[in-house]
């Protein structure tokens, strides 16, 4: 069962076309992402959501009811603030016990009990009595959620939640996030620009790309399948070949023939297009080893040592272009000097072609 | 670090003996001065607490005293409440490219003299003012009104606004506006929008979120606003002297008389220590209750 419903949401400022027609489903329990560069219209989306902006046309549909309009104050959403936004004049208790004012079948021992259990929640049992403007940025956050989910809201909205926390802080949040989730099973909804944070998070993520839904895919599909050259740029890396297509028959520079049928193919009709795969999909080949796969022949532009990985750009013959191949480096790694000659080793099962733009 | 001390000492030194000879000095005389008492034409310099029984003991010093704090408070109410709503429209709905343009237009009222103003006023609240040239062209039977609202300038039908505390009140909470909405302002501003948008979301309606959010985080701006305009209305002599007429002079004006007029300087003195510590006092507890109240730890 749909928990939200959004139909042909439009938002307009002024002459800002913000939201172009989305059409949105979102299930009970779902871990969902709006994922986007800025001003895709990711953060708006949220917060017609939310209640905090109007829709120019569309509605939305919260548990079958029709929210379109309805105040914030009123909805079965809580949401969890890009700056944290923790009431500064009040306790960490006060402020997560905030929105219980409303509750009046609570007592103050209940209301405390919930305070508490929430804290508890987030992993700050024993904050209650600090100072709000005393903590740091990820007690901050941690009280944002125990704030907003002490109601238990239908869903928990998340601006950019982790973007102002350091990198080690956000993977453990994210983790945390997760179990979280998981524990409660509220519908979370989360905006973000880091499609990492996304693809590691959600079950499922809309890609947006000015104002309108790119694709809407879980994290799996929507890096192997990528609808388009935009949502595969987007979303990691992708190397980008010229190709033509002729019948069943595709000719990709640099890497030679293959058949239509053999690649993930989003082309229609026959001509030049854009083929693509992904630099893991590929495999650089020690001196002298053999392979069953296809071989691709190229030279080493570049060389970039990630400790784990090595990242080589080798551009391929008849290429202008590097694309660039990623190796693990378990036993070792190909040393190759930039400007050597190199050999890679690539299957036609790893390529997209992508419908002409 | 020893470089550092003695240039911030350098850079003190200045305003500190500036601070010392034109503050401190005179402050310490008032003081030595009110527990001297004046003999006809010398001042006994026997320390005395004589000049305090007599403050607190004569029923004209006591009333203008409460008088004076009657005024003030009224002043500074009725300028905070008025200045508010001021400062949060231009914190709140005023675009953001033209929040300067307002608080240049508020500041506009200083460009004339104080006494200028007072005069102004004069001309509104007179007898043949302009205030009183409409009321009796409209029609407006001044008695009854008066009678029903209990305003005394018009029950008192052909008298004035003018020369009555209520002159001093609205000539000082005019004057004070700017004051007022300039700390109201800065505090309103400095409250991140999101808690608004936060407070809405945890399910309070616009009222309930400015009660709960904006109204305690603005207490420090509203404190500070209280007491730029209390603290020199308490002192304030130009106004009551000009518009207050007997009925509406203040401790100032006493003060005044007392240095000036009855040749009593250490009355004078100690009347001035007195208000001082009144002000003080309240302005303390004013400080201590806000904080009580708007949770600030």
């Amino acid at each position: 069962m749909n928990l939200i419903e959004l139909r042909g949401i439009q938002k307009y400022y002024g002459d800002y076309h913000a939201l172009r027609g989305i059409d949105l489903d979102i299930a009970e329990g779902e871990f969902f992402s709006l994922l986007g560069p800025s001003g895709c219209g990711k953060t708006t989306l949220l917060r017609v959501v939310a209640g905090f902006e109007d829709v120019s046309s569309g509605s939305v549909m919260i548990s079958n009811k029709d929210m379109t309009g309805v105040s914030p104050n009123k909805r079965p959403t809580n949401m969890v603030f890009q700056s944290y936004a923790i009431f500064p004049h009040l306790s960490v208790a006060q402020n997560v016990a905030f929105g219980l004012r409303k509750r009046s079948d609570l007592n103050a021992q209940a209301r405390m009990t919930l305070v508490e259990d929430a804290l508890d929640m987030v992993g700050l049992d024993g904050y209650g009595a600090r100072a709000a403007n005393a903590l740091s940025g990820g007690q901050r956050q941690r009280v944002a959620l125990a704030r907003a989910l002490v109601l238990r809201p239908k869903v928990l909205l998340l601006d950019e939640p982790l973007s102002a926390l350091d990198k080690k802080m956000r993977e453990q949040m994210q983790v945390e996030l997760i179990r979280l989730q998981r524990q409660v099973g509220i519908t979370f909804i989360l905006v973000t620009h880091d499609q990492e944070e996304a693809l590691v998070m959600s079950d499922r993520i809309a890609v947006m790309f000015d104002g309108e839904v790119a694709q809407i895919a879980e994290a799996e599909d929507l890096y192997r399948k990528p609808v388009s050259r935009r949502v595969a740029e987007f979303i990691g890396t992708m190397n980008f070949l010229p190709a033509t297509v002729a019948g069943e028959k595709v000719e990709v520079a640099g890497l030679g023939h293959m058949e239509l049928s053999d690649t993930q193919s989003m082309a229609t009709t026959d001509g030049d297009t854009m083929a693509g795969f992904r630099p893991e999909t590929a495999t650089l080949l020690f001196p002298g080893q053999k392979t069953e796969g296809r071989i691709a022949s190229g030279t080493v532009s570049e060389v970039v040592y990630y400790g784990d990985m090595t990242y080589y750009d080798v551009t391929l013959d008849g290429c202008e272009r590097p694309v660039r191949i990623s190796m693990r480096n378990v036993f070792g790694r190909p040393v190759l000097d930039i400007g050597a000659p190199a050999r890679l080793a690539w299957s036609p099962g790893a390529v997209t072609l992508f419908a002409r733009a | 670090m020893q470089q550092e001390t003695k240039r911030g000492l350098g850079l003190i030194a200045p305003p500190f003996f500036y601070a010392v000879l034109l503050m401190a000095g005179p402050l310490l005389a008032i003081v030595v001065f009110s527990f001297w008492t004046q003999d006809y034409l010398t001042v006994d310099r026997t320390p005395t607490i004589a000049n305090y029984v007599e403050a607190f003991g004569d029923p004209i010093y006591r009333a203008i005293m409460g008088r004076t704090l009657w005024i003030s408070g009224l002043v500074t109410l009725i300028t905070v409440l008025l200045a508010f709503p001021v400062a949060y429209f231009v914190s709140f709905h005023v675009d953001p490219s033209r929040k300067s343009l307002w608080l240049f237009l508020i500041t506009i009222p200083f460009w004339t003299s104080y006494l200028l103003r007072i005069f102004l006023w004069k001309v509104i609240l007179g007898y043949n003012g302009v205030l009183n040239s409409i009321l009796s062209y409209i029609n407006v039977p001044l008695e009854a009104v008066g009678n029903a609202t209990g305003i005394l300038w018009m029950q008192e039908g052909l008298s004035a606004p003018l020369y009555s505390a209520s002159a001093v009140v609205l000539t000082l909470s005019h004057a004070f506006a700017p004051f007022a909405i300039l700390p109201i302002f800065v505090a309103l501003e400095k409250i991140d929008r999101s808690l608004l948008e936060a407070a809405r979301d945890l399910g309070e309606t616009a009222v309930t979120a400015f009660i709960r959010v904006t109204l305690p985080l603005a207490a420090p701006g509203i404190v500070a606003a209280l007491l730029i305009v209390f603290i020199p209305t308490v002192g304030d002599y130009v106004t009551p002297a000009q518009v207050g007429g007997p009925g509406g002079l203040m401790i100032a004006n006493m003060i005044q008389t007392q240095f000036l007029g009855l040749n009593n300087a250490p009355m004078g003195a100690t009347l001035a220590v007195i208000a001082m510590l009144i002000v003080t006092v309240i302005a303390l507890a004013t400080v201590w209750l806000a904080r009580r109240l708007s949770g600030v730890r």
